[in-house]
């Protein structure tokens, strides 16, 4: 299967469809920044763009806002084209990057922009009301009349955000919008963004290369790589069943090992690793005989033990966190993989030491057979 | 090294210093120091040649400098939304325009208006209605005017330039993202950002059109602006009163160069 033309779960059933993606296509001279998008973003829904940096995300979230017009294929809102309409005349706002807030505004009249370029005008003490409100929502109520950078990166933040907000759009876009704020900040603003989207009930579309912040935050995510999306679904559906191996070192951590199909019957398949060893596997994906794959286990269905079955390894380093313990084991000829193991059972069955022999074993159910790349 | 900067600016500066210093010489000779007085200012602000020359100079640098401000602004911002060969042309344009020594800009527009106008006045005079004087294109403020605003406006190109180069594109998206159009983002983003710049450039602008002399030299026409009345004095010897003419132009000059700097610190560090 190509990475390319991904149209499997491009929208959830039976949701009214606010924007959508049709064949999108940009390039930007020789680069290829977007490549045949198809997506489909449902009213209310909070939808991440995930993939590492230079992917595509922001050229996506700008042909939304209509900063970049599409090179080839229909960008819809509320399901009309609206490829060549202006930004200022598409009813979705934006949180950039570095915030892009006027400096010669102070936070209120920064907020209020939106609205003083309502035509016809809106009456100044309605907009007064509605600046306040916002204020309100994002916990800035005392701060209307300061300058910009007298804030701090967070406050900032959260005027960007009230700035868009205000304007109650169809959509939101974020573009990175914790990228520059300290961990901690950045957790709090996450979980109050996601409060925010469920008061508000604005569909939000965030960009982030942050797998953990798309992860805790998201209904929906679209993996993107090198300018395609490569898989859309929910972030469970992400981590159980990733199309790709790609996908799945993407979003959480996984141990692959490589090889080729063999033999297939019922619901699993028989790989033949490159070690020459031969396992069962469960396809993730469609499969042929002889075809180059990649097996992927989660470092927490991979068992570590005393016992004879499973294969041979040695601990190489051992981090205990808590509930779970984790393993750097070293097999032969596999290599190296992560081993996550529950502190429960470490409690009945005892321990492993860095230098320990022992043996890892996974049912063939969390063995899933993927494209190798 | 620093005994070769230090000579530098002496060789600079005391020529300057000695002129400021002799507007407030008490004798009537250029040479020689007879105690401290300020008759001299006053005589000059009486002179009513040079207050008719200043009068010339100040209209022409004031009318000058604003149509470059506002062109050159304009000038800038559209060249700010295009790429390619286009802008790489007017670029190198606009730098050579700045480059050209004030004497060929003399010559070429003295050169140009005067085949222009003879040129056309010859075909005004036929369409004229019979009985009433055509009018008469010369050399003249007008043209003072032309030649100072055409130079200065690259001046301002320039600058103004430099400053929406700064500010950040996000900006203007922003403001479009929130509804305005084109129109009012310039109206409520970028003209607000890049004030302290046209103001700069206005000023500076201001200074060069008023301390002109060679381009007001060619095409003044019989026009007499303050450093032509300055140059046209000196030959009949350099008096005190010259000296205070030329320390005035120059304090003047010093102060909105200091302000015109200011402008473009204070504003370049607000846009980031
Ligand atoms: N205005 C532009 N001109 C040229 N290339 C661009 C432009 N914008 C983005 N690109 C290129 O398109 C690709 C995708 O960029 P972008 O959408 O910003 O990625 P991301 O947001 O995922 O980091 C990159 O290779 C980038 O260099
Ligand atoms: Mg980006």
């Amino acid at each position: 299967m190509e990475n390319g033309g991904y149209v499997g779960d491009s929208s959830p059933a039976n949701k009214k469809a606010i924007a959508e993606l049709r064949g999108v296509s940009k390039s930007f001279g020789d680069v290829l920044a977007a490549s045949d998008l198809n997506l489909s973003i449902s009213a209310g829904e909070f939808l991440s763009f995930l993939g590492p940096s230079g992917c595509g995300k922001t050229t996506a979230l700008r042909m939304l806002a209509g900063f970049e017009t599409p090179t080839e294929g229909e960008v819809l809102l509320d399901g009309e084209v609206v490829n060549t309409l202006d930004a200022h005349h598409r009813p979705v706002n934006m949180v950039f990057q570095q915030y892009a807030l006027f400096p010669h505004m102070t936070v209120a009249q920064n907020i209020g922009y939106g609205l003083r370029q309502r035509r016809p005008r809106l009456p100044k003490a309605q907009i007064a009301e509605k600046v306040t409100k916002a204020l309100e929502i994002v916990r800035l109520s005392d701060f209307e009349d300061r300058k910009i950078w007298e804030m701090s990166g967070g406050q900032q933040q959260r005027v960007a955000l009230a700035r868009a907000i205000i304007n109650e759009p169809k959509l939101l876009l974020l573009d990175e919008p914790m990228a520059a704020l300290d961990r901690k900040l950045r957790k709090e603003m996450q979980i109050e963004l996601q409060d925010l989207q469920r008061q508000l009930g604005i569909t939000f579309v965030l960009v982030t290369h942050d797998q953990e912040e798309a992860l805790s935050m998201s209904d929906r995510i679209c993996i993107m790589r090198e300018g395609r999306i490569v898989q859309i679904g929910s972030p469970q559906e992400l981590y159980d069943r990733p199309n790709s191996r790609y996908v799945a070192g993407f979003v959480g951590t996984s141990n692959f090992f490589s090889g080729n199909v063999t033999d297939q019957n019922g619901g699993l398949a028989t790989i033949l690793l490159d070690n020459g060893m031969s396992v069962q596997g469960t396809p993730g994906v469609e499969l042929a005989e002889g075809q180059d794959v990649c097996i992927s286990v989660r470092p927490e269905q991979m068992k570590l033990h005393r016992q004879s079955d499973g294969v041979k390894v040695e601990v190489h380093n051992r981090i205990f966190l808590g509930e779970h313990t984790e393993y750097l084991v070293n097999h032969e000829t596999l290599g190296d993989f992560l081993v996550l193991s529950p502190r429960q059972s470490e409690l009945n069955e005892g321990g492993f030491e860095v230098g320990d022999q022992a043996r890892v074993s996974w049912d063939a159910s969390a063995a899933l057979i993927l494209n190798p790349n | 090294m620093r005994i070769y900067a230090i000579c530098v600016y002496l060789f600079l500066y005391i020529p300057i210093g000695v002129i400021a210093l002799f507007s407030f010489n008490a004798g009537r000779h250029a040479s020689q120091l007879q105690g401290f007085s300020t008759k001299w200012y006053g005589k000059a602000l009486n002179n009513p040649f040079v207050m008719d020359a200043l009068e010339t100079s100040l209209m022409v640098a004031f009318a000058s400098a604003l149509f470059a401000s506002v062109f050159g602004t304009m000038a800038a911002v559209a060249l700010q939304g295009i790429k390619g060969p286009v802008r790489t042309a007017f670029d190198l344009l606009i730098y050579v325009a700045v480059m050209i020594p004030g004497i060929v800009i003399g010559i070429a527009t003295l050169i140009g208006l005067v085949t222009v106008f003879d040129q056309l006045n010859p075909l005004i005079a036929s369409i004229w209605p019979n009985g009433f004087e055509p009018p008469k294109l010369r050399m003249g403020m007008g043209s003072l005017i032309a030649a100072h605003t055409m130079f200065l406006m690259a001046l301002v190109v320039i600058i103004v330039r430099a400053r929406l180069a700064g500010m950040d594109r996000a900006l203007t998206e922003a403001s479009s993202d929130l509804y305005a159009t084109p129109m009012g983002t310039f109206r409520q983003v970028t003209l607000p950002l890049i004030f302290p710049a046209i103001l700069a450039g206005f000023l500076l602008s201001f200074t060069f059109s008023f301390d002109d002399f060679i381009i007001a030299f060619f095409v003044a026409g019989s026009e007499t602006t303050l450093p032509i009345y300055v140059f046209s004095s000196i030959r009949r010897g350099v008096t005190p009163e010259i000296n205070a003419i030329g320390t005035m132009v120059m304090g003047v000059s010093l102060l909105m160069l200091i302000t015109a700097q200011m402008l473009l610190r204070r504003g370049g560090k607000k846009t980031k």
